[in-house]
């Protein structure tokens, strides 16, 4: 045995030797002093080329995506003066540099200037500098998301996580494998805190071991919110700013698969009213009831004065099976964007009120946020249906509403092809191109209510694939939206800077540690959300109350 | 001070009752010092011999189950990949499992370096427990047990979610023995005090360092050293005297050892369950990293057997280490103890063959899939042909043998002419195809989104895997969704034996076009095609195959249900489309949907001769329900007669049961529509 010892011993002294030989040589390497100029940008993945991060983000880790012939790299950052460099295709900056960096930027004009060489062969080559602009406003320090594969029905591990935006750490804060074998699975969905406190927080656990657990300043319970006259347990919630109050949406929801479209998965409901529940009383009250509408995604304004929602009209037609029509006819279900004033005094709420008509625009809008400041609200609009994250069109809007009155609904009308003259829609790839194509050519025709003034398209986050869920920054500064613009199937968090003016700054995509994370990893990012700290109950603390019998919430009959 | 151990090296004899110390100058030595005698290195050479023989049937017998295994397997050289194994105990031992298990891409590697990893865990064992002689042999039981653990497989090749399962018995035992030889150095190098206290603090560390990493596997460690401690004393000459010399077995110190590794076992998992590992729940704990025994709502204990085995393996090992000391054992005769040993070794070998999954189906599906995976469609037919077995095919062999006609060209002549069946699965559980064939079908058959939603599936619930990222590129590259396309194939890129497969399929991103129908076909009439021979022949059919408009459906787990009703019901205008309408109408024996189907058909391919199974349709359906006017039919001579025959003879076997004209009618009429249509009943599909 003692050879093999002295073999291994012999190896490893090799081994590190010349590790250190190449962290001696690697730890400052300088940028070329003779190179030619690249017209081009650099390809860097995640694509940092102009972006504006807060003061307080973690580092932008990228990678180079270059040609086979390539062999060597050095990136050199720019910031107040100083510089620093970095060599090979994984730019890694590092906490401590990274934060020199930021301070550095912070004290001159706010920018990192970025150079990247690339030596193809014999010859290094510059390509066309960029910057990241540094911006004196702070964004919340974590967020939190559902790690989920985008799967159609069966799921295995899901975990809500948290992740530190000012570093990579990233935690969990409930895992669905704790309290979960063979043959009890449980499905974990729907976090949201109040008013990014992580003291404060909520989500459900269905199947096994099902109920809506509820953190509320160090005290956890689990409540079974299903009453005999409501349609489902709490389905998407959104807290009262400050009382402890929630207002649920409850559904009746179906899955059904495209044969051919990209778009793959169609999540509908067949049933969706309002509810509102009280934590202190444990009542569950309904707001809505009426089966002709599909009420759902309720937010509620930051002073608490309105609750925002979609709802979408739907009458059962013919005798078949109510799934099975509204399988049918999937592309008719749309919805519009509604308010209705709510009494803190009095715990109700008034009538509703048509805040955006986009049925008749042909359009379906889902996901409606108010900006803390209360000024701006962001929804995701798409042709139709309300769970746009499966929709290739679905786009963030944004409409001031300082200028947002009622407005009353325009006779629906049901847009479809063939009410277009042959041929005046081209036949491009797909079919979200070929959908945009005909919405413009209908308003041109004058067949659409145009866009109205006080919402826009929010062009400089948008991209040709999917934009769905949205939150904004407690200082409202920021926003974190779902995004499937790097393949086309898997949502990654993209975080943009609001400049109170509701204009964005170009976004980028979560920075990890690993640049090439997001594009290893095989899960989707769901449901981001800011938090104003860490959620320091532990899983297992989650895992025990789950494990006990959920409290039944009572049933309130006032509100309507 | 003098180590007391030094003196004991001396000769001096054991006063335990329980081992036989090893001579000191053997252990300082700490190397295999007795393969140099002739006599007991025969012994070695039989293990070898044994384990080379268990390597050659295992290649004889499995190779299409290995070559698949690495398929369902997936490793990757990626922080990404450890970390998420790490998630759960025991993920090194899946990581190490998955990483040896893409070895058997080449069975003849994978099977070799199973039965080195096998060697070396019985000669360490030799060394640990200082077997002489025929007990040396013993050790084999320890690969026997493993090997039953290898060969049991069968379909829980698809559904067992422990990653790198058949690795992960091997690497968890040798990393046990490993830990039994580290203990075993240290007592060799150690006086008796230090010697002493090194075992517990070994046998913590392999604990609590080790639980993480290889999960149960480090609690069955720590459960060894703990027994390793009790039959081996650190110093007899230590321990207190008794009466009768020898201090009683239960007021003996080596009872520390195995009473901490109990504490340890018991404990060590539920405080990482407190403080790290957030995704176990708490009674699985103790079991992580072995694999699990459950599919859906049942649980199937006797595929545990050879773990148990496993235990009872190192028992007799222990056991036998044990009595080489007793006084009883030191007088038996050399043959006494090679007839014991052979009939232990006859057992265990009667034990793998039991557990063995033996399936002719199984094995023929297998060798099927990588035929079509290789668009090789005689082979498939040359499977599907092959009668050295009674047993019926399953629906998967059936639909497998479909595609291959369809591909060939030659389903309407030749679609019944093969056996029919619907044998189940041979497994305990009910075996969907969704989660075995069914990605391949679907594939084939142009049902993209379908294939690719299975694959998801499959991978959220079972883990992913090689196979299942092969499918879903080729997908996305069909459904031109590149980027995400990419990203599977960039995954592929980073394997150890898939990086080429992924190299190649890439380069058609470069050449988008390539997925245009009209544009691949064009190209390759011009004789310079934009895509290789290979890939156009897998490609092209496909592409052909998915020109039906989108709408949403669900196929309910049942494939062949989905596909039948889909195509029979579907209309289109590509040549390749139409023609497996026609098929799925033949199938279900609807005559209503047959005829449209039919003429259809007749008028797109007007200089075809109709192929055979067609005109016993049309001719059949013509006379029972005389509402398509056949008599201008230009039916070929043979299927009027063949008719003529089968009704005649029908009348013959008038009183006969369903069952017994099934048989009878078989040797003249098996490969007919007619046969089909009034005997082949009740084929159930999954």
């Amino acid at each position: 045995m003692f050879p093999l010892f002295n073999h291994i011993k012999n190896v490893l002294y090799v081994a590190i030797l010349s590790q250190l030989l190449l962290f001696s040589s690697c730890t400052s390497p300088s940028a070329p002093t003779s190179f030619t100029e690249d017209k081009d940008l650099p390809t860097i993945y995640p694509d940092y080329i102009g972006v504006t991060v807060p003061c307080n983000i973690a580092p932008l880790h990228f990678h180079i995506d270059h040609e086979a012939e390539a062999t060597d790299f050095v990136t050199r950052f720019t910031a107040g003066g100083q510089q620093w460099t970095l060599d090979g295709e994984d730019v890694c900056t590092g906490m401590k540099k990274w934060q020199k960096m930021k301070d550095a930027a912070l004290a001159a004009d706010g920018k990192i200037s970025v150079e990247v060489f690339v030596k193809n062969e014999k010859t290094w080559q510059r390509q066309q500098p960029f910057s990241i602009t540094v911006s004196k406003d702070s964004i919340d320090p974590y967020i939190s998301y559902r790690l989920i594969s985008p799967s159609y029905v069966t799921y295995e591990d899901l975990t809500l996580n948290q992740r530190c935006l000012e570093n990579f750490d990233e935690s969990l804060i409930y895992g669905n494998m704790i309290n979960s074998d063979e043959k009890n699975g449980q499905c974990i969905n729907c976090h949201h805190a109040q008013w990014y406190n992580p003291q404060r927080i909520q989500f459900h656990v269905r199947q096994h071991l099902g109920g809506t657990v509820i953190a509320y300043d160090g005290k956890l319970q689990k409540i079974n919110l299903k009453t005999d006259s409501t349609i489902s347990a709490g389905v998407y919630p959104t807290w009262h700013p400050s009382k402890p109050w929630i207002v649920y949406s409850t559904n009746m929801t179906g899955q059904s698969f495209h044969t051919r479209d990209i778009n793959k998965i169609e999540v509908q409901d067949t049933k969706s009213n309002l509810i509102f529940y009280d934590l202190e009383h444990n009542e569950v009250t309904p707001i809505t009831r009426d089966t002709t509408w599909f009420d759902c995604f309720p937010f509620w304004s930051p002073d608490g004065k309105y609750i925002y929602y979609v709802s979408a009209h739907w009458e059962r037609r013919d005798t078949v099976n109510m799934d099975f029509e509204l399988i049918k006819n999937y592309k008719e279900v749309q919805y519009n964007l509604y308010r209705k004033p709510f009494d803190e005094q009095t715990r109700t709420f008034g009538p509703r009120e048509l805040i955006y008509d986009a049925v008749a625009r042909n359009r379906s809008v889902t996901l409606p946020r108010v900006s803390p400041d209360g000024r701006w609200l962001m929804f995701t609009e798409g042709q139709y249906g309300v769970f746009h994250i499966w929709h290739g069109d679905a786009d963030l809007f944004l409409m001031d509403l300082t200028q947002a009155a009622p407005v009353e609904p325009t006779p629906v009308a049901i847009f479809t092809p063939d009410a277009l003259p042959a041929g005046a829609v081209p036949p491009t790839a797909n079919n979200v191109e070929r959908e945009a194509a005909a919405d413009s050519l209908r308003e041109a025709q004058g067949l659409r209510t145009p866009l109205p003034c006080h919402i826009r398209n929010i062009t400089e986050l948008n991209s040709p694939d999917v934009e769905s869920y949205h939150s904004w920054s407690s200082n409202g500064c920021w926003v974190i939206f779902s995004s499937r613009r790097t393949d086309g199937n898997f949502t990654r968090p993209f975080i943009a800077h609001h400049d109170g003016n509701g204009r964005f700054s170009r976004p980028f995509e979560l920075p990890q540690n690993n640049p090439q994370y997001h594009r290893e990893f095989l899960r989707s990012f769901n449901i981001p959300e800011f938090l104003s700290g860490p959620v320091t109950i532990r899983p297992q603390e989650f895992a025990n109350i789950i494990k006990k019998d959920p409290i039944p919430a009572q049933l309130k009959m006032k509100r309507q | 001070m003098k180590p007391i151990r030094n003196k004991l090296s001396q000769g001096q004899p054991s006063t335990s009752a329980t081992s036989a110390p090893l001579p000191k100058k053997e252990g300082q030595s700490g190397g295999f010092h007795s393969i140099s005698c002739p006599r007991l290195w025969n012994w070695n050479v039989f293990i070898v011999l044994v384990l080379l023989a268990s390597g050659l049937v295992l290649l004889k017998q499995e190779t299409e189950t290995l070559l698949r295994a690495q398929e369902l397997n997936l490793w990757l050289p990626t922080g990404l990949y450890w970390k998420t194994l790490m998630q759960y105990p025991g993920g090194a031992v899946s990581w190490l499992g998955t990483y040896l298990t893409q070895y058997f891409f080449y069975p003849q590697l994978g099977v070799s370096i199973l039965c080195v990893l096998w060697l070396i865990i019985c000669l360490l064992l030799v060394w640990v427990y200082r077997l002489k002689g025929a007990w040396r042999a013993l050790t084999f039981l320890v690969p026997a047990a493993l090997m039953a653990c290898f060969v049991q497989t069968g379909y829980w090749l698809f559904y067992q979610k422990l990653q790198g399962h058949l690795f992960v018995p091997t690497v968890g035992v040798l990393f046990s023995v490993l830990c039994l030889v580290v203990q075993r150095l240290f007592d060799n190098g150690l006086n008796d005090k230090a010697a002493r206290w090194t075992r517990l603090g070994w046998m913590a560390l392999v604990c609590i360092v080790g639980y993480p990493f290889f999960g149960a596997w480090a609690l069955g460690a720590t459960g060894l050293l703990g027994i390793y401690c009790l039959i081996t004393p650190v110093s007899p000459k230590e321990i207190p005297s008794s009466d009768s010399g020898i201090l009683p077995f239960w007021k003996r110190w080596e009872w520390v050892p195995l009473l901490l590794a109990l504490i340890l076992i018991a404990v060590i998992p539920q405080i990482y369950y407190q403080r790290w590992f957030e995704m176990t729940e708490r009674p699985y704990v103790y079991l992580a990293a072995l694999p699990s025994m459950h599919y859906g709502q049942e649980s199937f204990e006797q595929f545990r057997i050879p773990y148990y085995a496993i235990i009872l393996a190192f028992l007799v090992v222990n056991t036998v280490s044990v009595c080489e000391g007793l006084t009883f054992a030191k007088r038996l005769k050399s043959w006494t103890k090679g007839v014991a040993v052979v009939l232990l070794l006859a057992l265990a070998i009667f034990g793998v063959s039991k557990a063995w999954y033996h399936d002719v189906n199984f094995q023929k599906e297998l060798a099927m899939n990588r035929a079509i995976e290789e668009c090789d469609w005689e082979r498939v037919l040359d499977i599907a042909r092959d009668g050295s077995s009674e047993v019926k095919p399953t629906r998967q062999m059936v639909m497998y043998k479909n595609l291959a006609l369809f591909r060939l060209g030659r389903a309407g002549n030749e679609m019944f002419t093969y056996p029919e069946g619907s044998t189940p699965q041979n497994a305990p559980w009910k075996v969907h195809m969704t989660q075995v064939g069914g990605k391949l079908i679907y594939y084939h058959y142009g049902k993209e989104n379908f294939c690719y939603r299975w694959c998801m599936e499959d991978g959220v619930e079972f883990g992913w895997k090689a196979e299942t990222l092969k499918f879903m590129a080729r997908t996305c590259l069909l459904n031109q969704e590149w980027e995400v396309a990419r990203k599977y194939l960039d995954l592929l890129k980073k394997t150890t034996f898939h990086h080429q497969w992924a190299e190649r399929y890439a380069r058609l991103l470069d050449t988008p076009d390539a997925f245009d129908l009209k544009t691949l076909e064009a190209t390759a009439k011009a004789g310079a095609p934009i895509m290789d021979e290979q890939m156009t022949r897998e490609f092209a059919p496909i592409m052909h195959m998915m020109t039906y408009p989108d709408r949403l459906d669900g196929d309910n787990t049942l494939v062949e249900m989905y596909l039948l009703q889909t195509f029979a019901h579907g209309n289109g205008d590509d040549p390749l489309f139409q023609e497996m309408t026609l098929i799925c109408a033949l199938i279900m024996k609807d005559i209503d949907i047959f005829w449209p189907r039919f003429m259809k058909y007749a008028t797109m391919n007007p200089n075809i001769h109709m192929p055979r199974h067609y005109q016993e349709a049309a001719y059949l359906y013509g006379h029972l329900e005389n509402k398509v006017d056949i008599s201008h039919m230009p039916f070929d001579p043979v299927v009027k007669d063949t008719y003529e025959r089968f009704m005649k003879f029908n009348e013959q076997c008038g009183p006969m049961t369903e069952e017994q004209k099934a048989i009878a009618f078989y040797p003249q009429f098996g490969s007919t529509f007619y046969y089909f249509y009034f005997l082949v009943r009740n084929q159930k599909t999954n």
